[in-house]
């Protein structure tokens, strides 16, 4: 058995796997499937075909990659927006045509070219635009209309002026330099498409203008209803669109400088296997300019190789038909499956072995099960759903936050009268007043806050600083838990994990990893950063009285913890308790010196196996359903009061969970003690005999009012 | 690698290869609150083997057999005890003939008694092992059937019985006037309820979460009431024909994971007490210990009645195929649990809910809850 123990230990530490799940959910790996292919391809092709790899051939790859690449990405755009543009093909063609016009026949400069080719592009772009957009015609029939009239425009001016189009030259060095030159090492009209590419994806991933076109293209309803001008972005779409083919053709027509009948015949159905290739759908939404450019780079390296290996054209088009075929089934499969998949992989259970739970209730024990908190007083019953954290003011006022992410005021004495004292959203969790009276919560999903006596709600901070090693973004906060001051104004409050959001919380007790960390606000400095890494939910945080170190709870441990922040003993850990009879969650100074501990539920033995069997804990995330899974107990909490050696001095129970099953958090005022539970729709006030009656945690731990 | 190209076609098919489901409780198994609704008559812990012996309505409770009679009390429905005797050692089953009563008792055998109570005998078959009796039924006056859980462990390790995934019980035909037993069926997986019925007897096999049906002599092994969601025990006559059964613990999908799972099992039953382990239960709750699921989790200070459960009680009223056509439930949030015997008196049906401990009575006017 300790064998077993041992390899389950080993792999557990030594085997990353949690790291599968954590790159599944990152927003890029929808590229991955496009990216493989197109490693392969480059592998299979550079073996079989010999010089596919030198640099003139790459060069020449380079330069059809600048235009192709245009092309498709003006249909990304498009597609992304909900909508498709088949006239792609047209709008290139016409430029090439009308770009040769100008420099051949009429020897116009080449800048005043560009102009009048790029103004062509946005006229065809908003005719289009005009008729998709704002008349609300089909968007498939529209534009292979406009195809084919553009087209036939193409083919009547190309008969008209073919012959002095091949008789005049141009002798200007700036469409030599476009068409043959180089920029940096780097093809002139590769750099050019290079810099639209960029300029693409930062609007369309960091800008809100991209972010309004995904959404006009995701969900075109609620961005109607989210007061997005939904015509007139298809308008621009589409405008951006032709404009980018227009540059296209331009491109094309300085590099070949001659034009022909079948020039862009066949293009728009490139294009559109190109983008779908990529990865962008075809109904809207999704899409980005990684796929466009994966897309186009597969589509062209396929037709390059299969007509360097001497396949002729039809049987090219077969192939690159089949492979559409596949990539759409495969790109469909995955989308339909991803998010299964992903909840299935996610869940990667560690190898954690606790010492033996103490056994409550047997001679000798300090734990003694009672029923004391049978008989509490219960506060807004039925008024606040989710009170976490309990605070109370020196005005005798209670605070608590609710799940809907209200911060409710009780009025003291009798707090019978409630009100909402501050909205903020999330779910308020652990509190603390700092030393001008200002209420510090911690905001699950959100981050920390500030709630002035006056009620005005500031944000402190939400995020502090990423760790290099971490695949999740982790200097987002996701999931604040429990927070206390440093008698200079420091904060440190403790972020529970860093895989999970706020509703996921008890999935990590399944996994049990050291996820959770504890961080530092400084206010004087408006800094925060990381104090404490990889801490195994990280929960409740108290400062000792010594001013320089602070006690911290770690659940899925079941263990309590010292850790000094300041004075000779600065960065120190040390363990107070090492092994509850349950799960901590948060800690509060008690009138006499010691400490109130809440267990949010207790151990139980099939649970504490299953905790040194991973991949039990594993098969299990995967096969069972989650309503169905092993979780800790919360159904039975109870309050420890413990000192600074770990000591138990006291417990308090209510067996059988009548009036609270789970209790995460008490706070001791004035001779009460006050319970609240996350899942809880109370609060309990329970009378201690023996505590002092006139204590205030505020008074005692800042001093009087000013 | 046949599992992984399988997983392979599942996966691509989309359809679930791990055998973890548990039927769904619909149609005649719709869940109900009426357990809970039925009028309580008596509460006391550990009431098991209801019987009508004649007009007394007996039951047992560890080593004792109580009787019971009504009591008038502010509705008139009360029972409570009106005689006890002890038996010495635990009573595993009770069956109840025209004028005989058959008591197992763990460790000794089958105690015949008659009504005067003058002749009092004890069988002690050979090869049948007496301690875990599980059921029993008369066929006719002179032969009793006899269904034994399990060769291996005794009755009130049942538990322990199912997550070993033993199939070890019996089925056994004693000729009370010869003293003989004859075994008609074998390798069952833990039989718990048995009756005869014309020609047909129907024995309920618990492991297995179905009802069989079989002749007299072990001939014609059929099964007349499969893929149950729950485990079936008891079997007794109803007084309009057909039958009354008590499901006596749920199915549950970790349950089922867990059986799979057998490093994790054997572990399990080594190191825990067999009351904290993953398994059904009679009743939940006692225990901050015992282990809960995702969806027992406490909301607002509820329990949803549609939680997952270790315990549930359930009373199916099947006709004469034993084929189910209405249930009496107490779900998730209830407190009648762990259904292990019934019997008809007076008109109405009288459930024994060993895991909470109480009985209850259930009046049906043709098929209307009174």
């Amino acid at each position: 058995m300790a064998s077993s123990d041992t390899f389950a230990y080993l792999r557990s530490r030594y085997l990353p796997d949690h790291l599968i799940g954590e790159i599944l959910s990152k927003r890029w790996i929808d590229n991955a499937i496009p990216f493989s292919a197109l490693v392969l391809t480059i592998l299979v092709l550079g073996s079989v075909i010999p010089d596919f790899l030198s640099l003139s051939s790459l060069t020449d790859l380079a330069r059809q990659f600048a235009e192709f690449g245009l092309v498709v990405l003006a249909m990304t755009v498009v597609m992304i927006s909900g909508g498709i543009d088949l006239s792609v093909a047209s709008v290139f063609s016409l430029a090439v045509l009308f770009s040769l016009i100008g420099v051949n026949v009429y020897d116009l400069p080449i800048p005043a070219v560009l102009a009048g080719i790029l103004a062509m592009g946005m006229c065809c772009g908003a005719i289009n635009g005009v008729l998709v957009g704002y008349l609300r015609l089909r968007a498939f029939l529209t534009t292979l209309v406009s195809l084919i009239i553009f087209r036939s425009i193409y083919e009547i001016v190309f008969v008209m002026m073919s012959t002095s189009m091949m008789s005049g030259f141009s002798m200007s060095d700036l469409w030599l330099f476009i068409g043959e030159g180089t920029v940096l090492g780097v093809p002139t009209s590769l750099a050019i498409t290079l810099v639209i590419a960029l300029a693409w994806h930062l609007v369309l991933s960091r800008m809100r203008p991209g972010w309004r076109l995904t959404a006009v293209g995701g969900a075109r309803r609620s961005a109607f209803n989210a007061g997005i001008d939904v015509r007139f972005m298809v308008f621009l779409t589409y405008v951006a669109s032709s404009t980018m083919c227009a540059l296209a053709g331009f491109l094309f027509a300085a590099r070949l400088g001659s034009t022909g009948s079948d020039t862009g015949v066949g293009l728009e159905v490139q294009a559109l296997t190109a983008a779908v290739l990529g990865g962008t759908a075809i109904g809207g939404g999704r899409g980005s300019v990684a796929k466009a450019i994966i897309g186009s780079l597969l589509v062209l390296m396929l037709t390059n190789g299969l007509i360097n290996l001497g396949i002729s054209g039809p049987v090219t088009s077969t192939i690159l038909g089949a492979i559409l075929l596949a990539a759409v089934f495969v790109d469909m499969r995955w989308q339909k499956h991803r998010h299964r998949i992903l909840a299935k992989v996610y869940v990667s259970p560690a190898y954690l072995s606790l010492p033996p739970a103490p056994k409550v209730d047997a001679p000798g024990s300090p734990y003694v099960l009672n029923d004391r908190l049978r008989s509490v007083e219960i506060i807004g019953l039925g008024q606040i759903e989710g009170p976490e954290d309990v605070i109370l003011d020196r005005d005798d006022n209670l605070y608590c936050g609710t799940r809907h992410g209200d911060i409710v005021r009780f009025f003291g004495p009798d707090h019978e009268r409630s009100e909402v004292f501050a909205h903020i959203g999330g779910h308020p969790l652990g509190m603390a007043f700092d030393r001008n009276g200002n209420l510090l919560v911690c905001i699950g999903g959100m981050g920390l806050f500030q709630v002035a006596p006056d009620r005005a709600v500031t944000k402190l901070t939400d995020e502090t600083n990423r760790s290099w090693t971490s695949v999740v973004d982790d200097s987002r906060l996701r999931l604040a838990d429990d927070v206390d001051v440093a008698p200079d104004g420091r904060i440190y409050f403790s972020e529970a994990t860093i895989r999970y959001e706020q509703e996921d919380w008890a999935t990590d007790a399944l996994e049990s990893r050291p996820s959770g960390r504890m961080i530092c606000y400084d206010p004087r400095t408006g800094k925060t950063h990381t104090e404490i890494p990889k801490l195994v939910f990280a929960n409740g945080v108290t400062m000792c009285p010594d001013g320089q170190s602070f006690m911290f709870a770690e659940s899925w441990t079941c263990s309590i913890s010292r850790y000094w922040f300041d004075g000779p003993k600065k960065g120190k850990t040390e363990r107070v308790i090492s092994s509850l009879p349950g799960y901590p969650d948060n800690i509060n100074r008690s009138s006499d010196g010691n400490y109130w501990l809440a267990l949010l539920g207790m151990r139980g033995p099939a649970l504490d196996l299953a905790m040194r069997m991973p991949g039990f804990r594993k098969r299990m995330a995967r096969r069972v359903a989650p309503d169905q899974w092993l979780y800790p107990n919360i159904n039975t909490g109870c309050v420890v009061k413990f000192n600074e050696k770990g000591e138990i001095l006291d417990n308090l129970w209510d067996l059988g969970g009548r009036n609270h099953p789970m209790i995460t958090s008490m706070r001791e005022h004035k001779g009460w003690l006050y319970l609240g539970g996350v899942s809880n729709n109370r609060i309990g006030r329970y009378k201690l005999p023996d505590a002092d009656p006139d204590w205030c945690a505020q008074d005692a731990y800042w001093g009087p009012r000013p | 690698m046949i599992g992984a190209i399988k997983q392979a076609w599942a996966n691509f098919r989309g359809f679930d290869l791990t055998g973890s489901t548990v039927p769904p409780m619909d149609g005649p198994l719709r869940p109900n609150a009426k357990l809970d609704a039925a009028p309580v008559l008596l509460d006391l812990a550990d009431v098991d083997n209801l019987a009508l012996w004649g007009q007394e309505v007996l039951c047992s409770v560890g080593c004792e057999i109580h009787t019971l009679a009504q009591t008038a009390g502010e509705d008139g429905q009360g029972l409570s005890i009106s005689r006890s005797r002890g038996m010495g050692k635990p009573v595993t089953s009770m069956a109840a003939g025209a004028d005989l009563l058959a008591v197992a008792v763990e460790g000794e055998g089958i105690r015949i008694e008659s009504r005067d109570g003058a002749s009092s005998e004890l069988i002690v078959p050979e090869a049948l092992d007496a301690r875990c009796v599980t059921a029993m039924a008369f066929a006719d006056r002179s032969t009793l059937l006899v269904a034994v859980g399990s060769d291996r462990n005794p009755a009130r390790d049942w538990k322990r019985d199912l997550m070993t995934r033993t199939a070890a019980g019996s089925v056994w035909r004693i000729e009370i006037g010869s003293r003989t037993a004859v075994p008609i069926a074998s390798g069952l997986a833990f039989p718990s309820g048995i009756i005869m019925s014309k020609d047909r007897v129907f024995v309920s096999e618990a492991w297995r979460h179905r009802v069989l049906s079989m002749g007299i002599d072990g001939s014609r092994q059929q099964i007349a009431l499969g893929s149950l969601p729950v485990y079936p025990g008891r079997i007794a006559p109803a007084s309009e024909g057909g039958f009354w059964l008590a499901m006596f613990a749920p199915r549950n999908p970790l349950v089922e994971f867990v059986l799979k799972e057998d490093e994790y099992r054997r572990r399990m039953i080594e190191t825990i007490d067999p009351d904290y382990w993953i398994a059904p239960s009679l009743v939940t709750g006692r225990s901050f210990l015992e282990p809960i699921q995702g969806g027992a989790r406490k909301k607002l200070n509820m329990l949803k009645p549609w939680s997952p459960t270790w315990s549930t009680g359930l009373v199916v009223r099947c006709d004469k195929d034993m084929a189910m056509m209405r249930n009496y439930q107490s779900r998730a949030d209830g407190d009648v649990h762990g259904v292990t015997s019934l019997c008809e008196a007076d008109g109405r049906l009288l459930v024994a809910a060993k895991g909470s401990g109480k009985i209850v009575a259930i009046h049906e006017l043709a098929g209307h809850i009174a």
